[in-house]
């Protein structure tokens, strides 16, 4: 099976910080792959070097047969690869409904046919209740919901979910995880970047990669990656590695 | 705009065509010829100023361009008068596009300031071209109407009102509405959905320079004489934006609410203070830009909103 994203010895520099070094992962069709690291491990680094928000300094980049070098936030989203924000950005002046129809408008020009694709994503998302509200004001987890549902409505191959359940209940947090876990029915990959949340990974992660510290330090089924030491080690800190080894 | 919506525009314009009947002094239709004037190239700046959120103060560029573009094309050139009016809106569009290009590298303060510059590099330009232009001597502009001009000046102004409003009404119900509202609030967010920021701004500019340009052309042709401080004036810049921010930035009627209100305060205020006229009207932007920086319109709507809720 040839990988729809496939990321190869990529690394960033920000002055003396090496936010991403020699990082290599590939995601497969139909995947949902959990990307695993404390704060300030080089998750939102990648997420914007993969869409072009932040140029490589070295690696390549490659979704779907196109290298992804030098192409714009926007190039990358026509080619198919779609976001969300740590910082949850809706448009103020408008209703949830027009939030996700600027999606949709990647692929149609006309207003109907974009408010008809954001509503399918609504339904599946289980936010139809809100649709007609104003999106400012609406409680956090709402928002994290209406970012995924704005990025799948531009009809990606591929979306990159930035700290998808951070600020959330586990139990809203779960039940986000398991609504990821259907993106593929969409035909739609991705991958999910979250913190601490390991309840939630360890439940329904099939694969995850752990990055600590900008490098990618263990890639494996969840269950074998958390008895790893080197992520003992950047959870815990060195003590916990020797009680647990 | 819904039906019923665009059949309270479509009668609104009616009206306001229908007025000449009634008022015939070509003081007053001069004043009103201002207000549409001014409502027409605060719809026009809107696009830009308001729905984009790139906060133009250099329209005057455009006006400029319009207005000499008709005398001298005309006067140079010998283009029939209608034909210059119009080389001078393909004039003013094409110095969009080279504007554009470089100001919407700009972001926030840096882009208000270089269209400042922009519109003041093509005033001292006219000031100093003196055999092109007449520099501060001025230039003739041709006469657009030749049997009662106030009443046609008018409703040329109107026109130009109702056609703004017009592009205005479908550009905020289309994708591109959608997209230039996306780039205000966030350009990262907009490029996260396919929105390529620099093109579609540059496309609202081009709209909006093509309709100010025609304003120009017209008040030229009131004035049949044009000087640069006068046509390309930073003053201009400003009041295309007051107009729309007082009345409301990014909302349809905004322009003309804040037209009627500046233009006619401003003109009362000349008659009953005189030279203390530019304070009052001083005062009163400062107290709008305060207590409403949403605008009439703006604070009206999210008023009526809240009331509703």
């Amino acid at each position: 099976m040839t990988a729809l994203l496939e990321v190869d010895r990529v690394s960033k520099r920000f002055g003396g910080l090496r936010a991403v070094n020699d990082v290599s992962f590939a995601v497969n069709p139909g995947e949902v792959l959990f990307i695993v690291g404390p704060n300030g491990a080089g998750k939102t680094t990648l997420f914007n070097l993969i869409t072009g928000f932040v140029p490589a300094d070295a690696g390549a980049i490659r979704f779907a047969g196109h290298s992804l070098a030098g192409k714009r936030p926007y190039a990358a989203a026509s080619l198919g690869i779609g976001r969300t924000f740590q910082i949850v950005k809706p448009l103020r002046g408008l209703t949830v409904l027009e939030n996700v129809m600027l999606g949709a408008f990647l692929r149609t020009r006309s207003p109907s046919e974009a408010a008809a694709r954001a509503r399918e994503v609504l339904a599946f998302l289980q936010m139809e209740a809100v649709a007609n509200l104003p999106a400012n004001g609406l409680p956090i987890a709402t928002l994290k919901r209406l970012e995924i549902a704005r990025a799948l409505a531009t009809r990606p191959q591929l979306i990159l979910l930035d700290e998808v359940v951070a600020g959330l209940p586990t139990a809203e947090a779960l039940a986000l995880a398991a609504l990821l876990q259907r993106l593929p029915e969409w035909g739609v990959s991705a991958v999910a970047g979250v913190e601490h949340v390991m309840q939630v990974v360890m439940k329904v992660a099939q694969r995850v990669v752990v990055l600590d510290r900008g490098a990618l330090i263990a890639e494996g089924a969840p269950a074998d990656v958390v008895r790893r030491p080197e992520v003992i080690e950047a959870y815990l800190g060195t003590k916990y590695k020797q009680v647990t080894g | 705009m819904t039906r019923p919506r665009a059949l309270i525009a479509a009668a609104g314009f009616v009206l306001c065509m229908l007025v000449p009947l009634v008022i015939t002094q070509d003081y007053q239709l001069n004043v009103l010829f201002r207000v549409f004037l001014f409502a027409g190239l605060g719809l026009a700046w809107n696009l830009v100023g308001g729905y984009a959120g790139q906060l133009s103060l250099g329209h005057a560029a455009f006006f400029g361009i319009g207005g000499y573009g008709l005398a001298l094309f005309h006067g140079k050139l010998g283009v029939p008068i209608w034909g210059a009016l119009a080389l001078g809106v393909v004039a003013a569009v094409l110095a969009a596009l080279v504007i554009g290009q470089v100001a919407f590298r700009l972001r926030g303060p840096y882009f208000a300031l270089s269209t400042i510059a922009f519109a003041e590099v093509l005033r001292l330009s006219a000031k100093n071209l003196t055999s092109i232009t007449g520099g501060d001597v001025g230039y003739q502009a041709p006469a657009l109407f030749d049997d009662s001009p106030s009443r046609w000046f008018y409703w040329s102004a109107v026109v130009l009102t109702a056609a703004a409003f017009a592009v205005t009404a479908l550009a905020a119900r289309s994708r591109f509405g959608f997209w230039l509202q996306a780039i205000r609030e966030d350009e990262d967010t907009a490029m996260a959905v396919g929105i390529n920021p620099a093109r579609t701004k540059l496309r609202a500019l081009l709209i909006s320079a093509a309709l100010t340009a025609v304003g120009g052309g017209l008040y030229a042709s009131l004035f049949l004489f044009i000087v640069p401080d006068q046509m390309l004036a930073i003053d201009i810049s400003n009041e295309i934006a007051i107009v729309a921010m007082l009345g409301g930035a990014g909302t349809l009627t905004g322009p003309i609410v804040g037209a009627a209100l500046l233009e006619t305060a401003s003109e009362v205020f000349k008659n009953l203070f005189h030279e203390a006229h530019l304070l009052i009207y001083g005062v009163l932007i400062v107290v709008v830009v305060m207590f409403l920086p949403e605008g009439i319109v703006g604070a009206l709507t999210t008023w009526w909103r809240r009331r509703n809720r």
